[in-house]
C-alpha cells in the first residue's frame, strides 16, 4: 500500500456577483476545491453545500437581494483543515450564534427559511461571523481527513 | 444557457408523482414551489416528491416544502418522498427531515402508502 504525501493547496479566491444564478459557480468551485484539498466526494459536496448556504445568506440578507454587488471567497488549507471564507460589504447581520431548529414549531408556522446556518454548523466543524471593517466575513472551517487516507483507499 | 432544475408533474391513482430534476437553491427554488403549489391548488393533497433526479437541495428547497406541509395535512394529505440519492438523503437527515416527512426507496412505495392510509390522517403530522 503505498501513501502519497498530498500536495499543499494554493490559496483560492474567487469573486463573484451577488445574483443567486452564480450560486452554481460558487457550489462547482467549492466542490472542486473540496476535493483537491483531500475530502472525498460526499463530504466535498457537503462542503459545496455549507457553502452555497452562506452565500445565499449573503445574497437574501446582507444585500436583501440587490444582485449588483460581490461576493467574495476565499479557501486556504492549513495543515488538516480547509477554511472558507465568504465576505460581503452589505448590511451588517448579527450572527452571534447558530441558532437551533425546531421543525415541527417551523411546520406549523408554515416557515421556509432558517435552516441554512442550521446546515452549515451541521457540515463544518467550525462556522463563525464577525465584521472586518466595512464587511462581514463568514469563516467554516473543516478537518480534514490525515493525509494519505485518500490515496489509501 | 444549462436549466439547472426541471419539475416534471403526473397524477396517478389519486396521488401528485413531482419530479425534480437537477439542482435546488435559492435560484432555483421558485420552480419548486410552484409544482408543489399547482398541485395543492388543484385540490390534490397527496404528493409524492420523487427525487431520483434530484443531485443537491439546499436548505430553499426544505423550505419549500416546510412552507405548506401543514396545510397539505390540514386536508387530510401528506408530502411522502421518494428515490432519494445518497447525498440528498443525508441532507434530509442533517435537519431531521426523516422525522417529519415519510421518505421511501421507491416510488410505488410512496404511491402505495396513501392506498394503506386511505380515510386516515397521517401518522407524521407536524
Amino acid at each position: 500500500m503505498s501513501v502519497r504525501k498530498r500536495r499543499a493547496l494554493p490559496t483560492v479566491v474567487l469573486r463573484v456577483p451577488s445574483g443567486t444564478e452564480f450560486l452554481a459557480a460558487i457550489r462547482d468551485t467549492t466542490k472542486r476545491v473540496a476535493e483537491l484539498a483531500g475530502c472525498d466526494e460526499a463530504t466535498a459536496a457537503q462542503v459545496a453545500l455549507a457553502v452555497d448556504e452562506a452565500a445565499t445568506n449573503v445574497i437574501e440578507h446582507a444585500y436583501a437581494g440587490e444582485a449588483d454587488r460581490f461576493v467574495e471567497l476565499g479557501f486556504d488549507c492549513p495543515p488538516g483543515e480547509l477554511v472558507v471564507e465568504i465576505v460581503d460589504d452589505g448590511r451588517p447581520v448579527d450572527r452571534r450564534s447558530l441558532p437551533s431548529v425546531d421543525l415541527r414549531r417551523y411546520a406549523r408556522e408554515r416557515r421556509r427559511g432558517g435552516f441554512g446556518v442550521h446546515l452549515m454548523g451541521r457540515i463544518m466543524d467550525r462556522v463563525s461571523f464577525r465584521r472586518r471593517g466595512r464587511c462581514n466575513v463568514c469563516s467554516m472551517v473543516k478537518k480534514l481527513p490525515a493525509a494519505g487516507a485518500q490515496e489509501a483507499r | 444557457m444549462v436549466s439547472e432544475l426541471s419539475v416534471e408533474s403526473h397524477e396517478r391513482d389519486g396521488v401528485v408523482l413531482l419530479y425534480p430534476s437537477g439542482f435546488i437553491n435559492a435560484h432555483t427554488v421558485r420552480l419548486f414551489e410552484g409544482a408543489l403549489q399547482k398541485a395543492i391548488e388543484g385540490g390534490c393533497y397527496r404528493i409524492v416528491v420523487s427525487g431520483a433526479g434530484l443531485r443537491y437541495v439546499a436548505s430553499a428547497g426544505l423550505g419549500a416544502l416546510m412552507g405548506v406541509i401543514e396545510e397539505v395535512r390540514t386536508n387530510g394529505g401528506d408530502i411522502r418522498i421518494a428515490e432519494l440519492n445518497e447525498t440528498v438523503s443525508n441532507i434530509f437527515e442533517m435537519l431531521g427531515f426523516n422525522h417529519l416527512y415519510r421518505i421511501f426507496p421507491s416510488e410505488q412505495e410512496a404511491v402505495s402508502s396513501f392506498r394503506e392510509a386511505s380515510g386516515r390522517k397521517p401518522r407524521a403530522s407536524a
